[in-house]
């Protein structure tokens, strides 16, 4: 067998064996990925609203009336502006709506009206899809006959699916997080053991070794996703596949070996694990956070918006969502293939020149 | 106890937490969440790219694209010339919203004829695709109904508790300190424990006559003591950095940050009880804290509009108690005089305690 053989079988059969690491390994990609698809809905649904109703009810009825499901939980009813401000306080609703007694007389007698809306703004986001919301709910009940239809087309997520979106991302992050960690991992560990230097002074070259040990760790994680894909987003949540899954795989795999890269320079300059942990967190967490799933590139800080064109997690995010949802074709997708291999470029010459030395 | 063992022991962690360079761990670490999320996360959506294909050119098509163009919400791109050519810039990811206006809008809106406008949004980010589909409604709506009809009666009068200025950062940083202290301290402790147990120096500890209560002293009092400044340095950066404003009592802030941090670090311990290597210890604490640290924090979305599962979730997990707490005291100022925050603590010393006992029951100094 051949060297790059030798290792590369080495690792895997290494990681096969530790349970406790393949047992991570795998609650990552499946059951973390199934959780956050399932628990992260960010749009405003099932707004709890509480009510304070001084009138005699008959248009604060019609307008309630019009606060369903999905966006709307039942709302609750209560005596008096005191009794809500204390449920938005207790964080029981974060909307309160206020029919004083001269709402209804206003209206009726043809004057303006004032409808009272408090929204506990600690929730900014939810109590602002809140209030736009209701102001949509008023206009259409002022002009039910207005004949103005819009049709919504919600283009790639007709229905709005958000188990889609963070499944994907939540996959992207996890496999950025462990293609990090694992590859500084199995380097860092040979440095403490004081094996390194050993392999080093083998009669092999030692980029043979360095490629065969960081490949070992992208089969991981290739396999890790590949398994996520097929499970969790095609099996639980029907997340659809517009573009063509080769392109997606080879993306995949790209990326791996690219944030392999990453792993790799973390271990040339770390000497224990405790410090792969403190650098990839410096790492890992930025490339997460502003990688635009949850705040879309173009809405950040211009300074990280220049950032993010050295995270290999751009590249990644942009190439999956475009091949999932949008269905670019595979052509078109060449930027991204070129950001991730150029990087991958720099990232494993430094990475060889520094941990590929003994001196 | 031996107060002597204890001593030493504690200088001997202390010193190795500062020679190994964990230090950095300590205080870059929950100081660059709060400045990434801080600065990077924006949950409001403006400055949607919006095309509108204008075939009416009436008086209210052209009031319509200038209420698109004066709006902070939409930035109105350049019109091109085919449908099909706007379409591609949505998929390519270059413009968020297509708003064709047919022919003879406005002449068949006076008539009362139904007329029927094509929205089209890239809906592959669901929560943007139904907030901006609800931004364009009501700017919709509203010019709309000034056609023909009266003036609307009715007015909303929107009033924000606790938060006036709507600001991003005053949502979000109470949230990122929960978070911040939950995931540092815990892959700390983790790792200090985990780390013997894979050097095997473990062994000394279970050979000498050092004993199990004061092992956890000596291993996890740094941590702790370390971490306490964190709350400071957070507290700091949110008042100062954000200028979110705080209303409450900082005696309590602190003491609640203490006994949360003791929460924190018993995540750390069970950890390492369960982990025999370092990268499991880290690899097992972060799924253990950031996703349901991130999702009971009701950062992204509030505890009440969480259904089933979720809501019986978040309250089977720390962060929320501590992340209704830390709002109050950031915004709300209600402070002890709160029934529920009075709960709230009581929940929370009892989290502490449970966790840590379990913890220093569960282990064990000897071989498995």
């Amino acid at each position: 067998m051949s060297p790059f053989l030798a290792v590369l079988h080495k690792e895997l059969s290494v990681f096969l064996r530790s349970w406790g690491l393949l047992f991570v390994v795998l609650f990552f990609f499946l059951v973390e990925v199934f959780a956050a698809g399932n628990g992260i809905p960010l749009d405003a649904r099932h707004i709890r609203v509480g009510v304070v109703d001084e009138t005699p009810g008959v248009v604060s009825a019609k307008i309630t009336g019009h606060l369903h499901a999905p966006q709307f939980q039942p709302p609750r009813g209560y005596a008096s502006q005191a009794e809500l401000m204390q449920a938005i306080r207790n964080k029981e609703v974060i909307v309160g709506l206020l029919f004083d007694r001269d709402f209804e007389r206003d209206l009726l007698a043809g004057r303006p009206a004032q409808l009272h809306v408090l929204l506990d703004a600690t929730a900014t986001t939810q109590s602002f899809m809140a209030l736009s919301y209701l102001q949509n709910i008023v206009l259409q009940f002022e002009a039910p006959r207005l004949p103005l239809d819009v049709s919504v087309h919600k283009l790639y997520n007709p229905n709005g699916e958000n188990r889609w979106f963070m499944s994907v991302t939540e996959m992207l992050a996890v496999a950025t997080m462990l293609s990090i960690i694992l590859t500084a991992v199995i380097f860092v560990k040979e440095k403490e053991h004081g094996t390194w230097d050993i392999m080093l002074l083998m009669p092999v070259d030692p980029k043979v070794m360095i490629l065969a040990k960081t490949l070992s760790q992208v089969v991981i994680v290739t396999s890790g996703i590949m398994l996520s894909t097929a499970f969790v987003l095609f099996g639980s949540f029907d997340v659809p596949m517009h573009g063509s899954f080769a392109a997606f795989f080879l993306l995949s795999l790209l990326y791996a070996f690219t944030n392999a890269g990453i792993g790799l320079f973390i271990a040339s300059v770390s000497r224990n694990t405790v410090e792969i942990a403190q650098k990839s967190v410096v790492i890992v967490m930025p490339m997460i956070f502003l990688s635009g799933s949850w705040t879309p590139i173009f809405a950040m800080h211009p300074f990280f918006q220049y950032l993010s064109v050295i995270s290999p997690l751009r590249y990644y995010i942009e190439g999956t969502i475009g091949l999932f949802f949008r269905g670019i074709p595979t052509p078109e997708l060449w930027p991204q293939f070129a950001g991730l291999a150029l990087l991958a470029v720099v990232l494993y010459g430094f990475g060889i020149r520094r941990i590929g030395k003994l001196f | 106890m031996k107060i002597g063992v204890i001593r030493a022991y504690l200088k001997k962690e202390f010193l190795d937490i500062l020679r190994s360079r964990i230090i950095l761990l300590v205080y870059i670490m929950p100081s660059l969440i709060t400045l990434l999320f801080g600065y990077g996360i924006r949950m409001e959506v403006t400055h949607a790219r919006t095309v509108i294909i204008d075939h009416d050119a009436s008086k209210l098509s052209r009031e319509l694209r200038s209420d698109f163009m004066h709006s902070k919400y939409f930035d109105l791109q350049p019109t091109p010339a085919h449908e099909a050519e706007a379409l591609a810039a949505v998929r390519r990811g270059e413009a968020d919203i297509l708003l064709i206006l047919p022919e003879s809008m406005e002449e068949q809106l006076l008539k009362g004829l139904p007329v029927s406008l094509g929205l089209y949004l890239d809906g592959a980010f669901p929560s943007r695709g139904a907030t901006m589909a609800s931004y364009v409604e009501g700017v919709l709506l509203q010019s709309a109904g000034s056609v023909g009809a009266s003036a609307p009666q009715i007015s909303l009068n929107p009033r924000f508790q606790f938060n006036r200025a709507m600001r991003d950062a005053e949502m979000i940083l109470p949230g990122i300190i929960s978070l911040a202290l939950l995931i540092a301290p815990a892959i700390l402790s983790a790792l200090l424990i985990a780390k013997e147990k894979e050097t095997g120096t473990i062994f000394n500890f279970y050979a000498s006559p050092l004993r199990k209560s004061e092992f956890i002293i000596a291993k996890l009092t740094p941590v702790f003591l370390l971490h306490s400044v964190n709350i400071v340095v957070l507290f700091l950066w949110a008042v100062y950095l954000f200028d979110v404003p705080f209303r409450g009592s900082f005696a309590l802030y602190l003491l609640t940050g203490m006994l949360y941090l003791f929460i924190s670090i018993s995540i750390g311990l069970l950890v390492s009880i369960v982990a025999s290597t370092q990268i499991v210890a880290i690899v097992a604490t972060m799924v253990v804290t950031i996703i349901p640290g991130f999702l009971y924090s009701g950062m992204l979305m509030p505890i009440s509009s969480m259904t089933g599962i979720s809501y019986a979730e978040a309250h089977l997990y720390p962060t929320m108690y501590y992340t209704h707490l830390l709002y109050d005291y950031f915004l709300v100022g209600d402070g002890l005089d709160a029934p529920k925050n009075r709960l709230y603590l009581l929940i929370l010393a009892g989290y502490a305690s449970l966790l840590f006992t379990t913890g220093a029951l569960l282990l064990k100094k000897r071989l498995a």
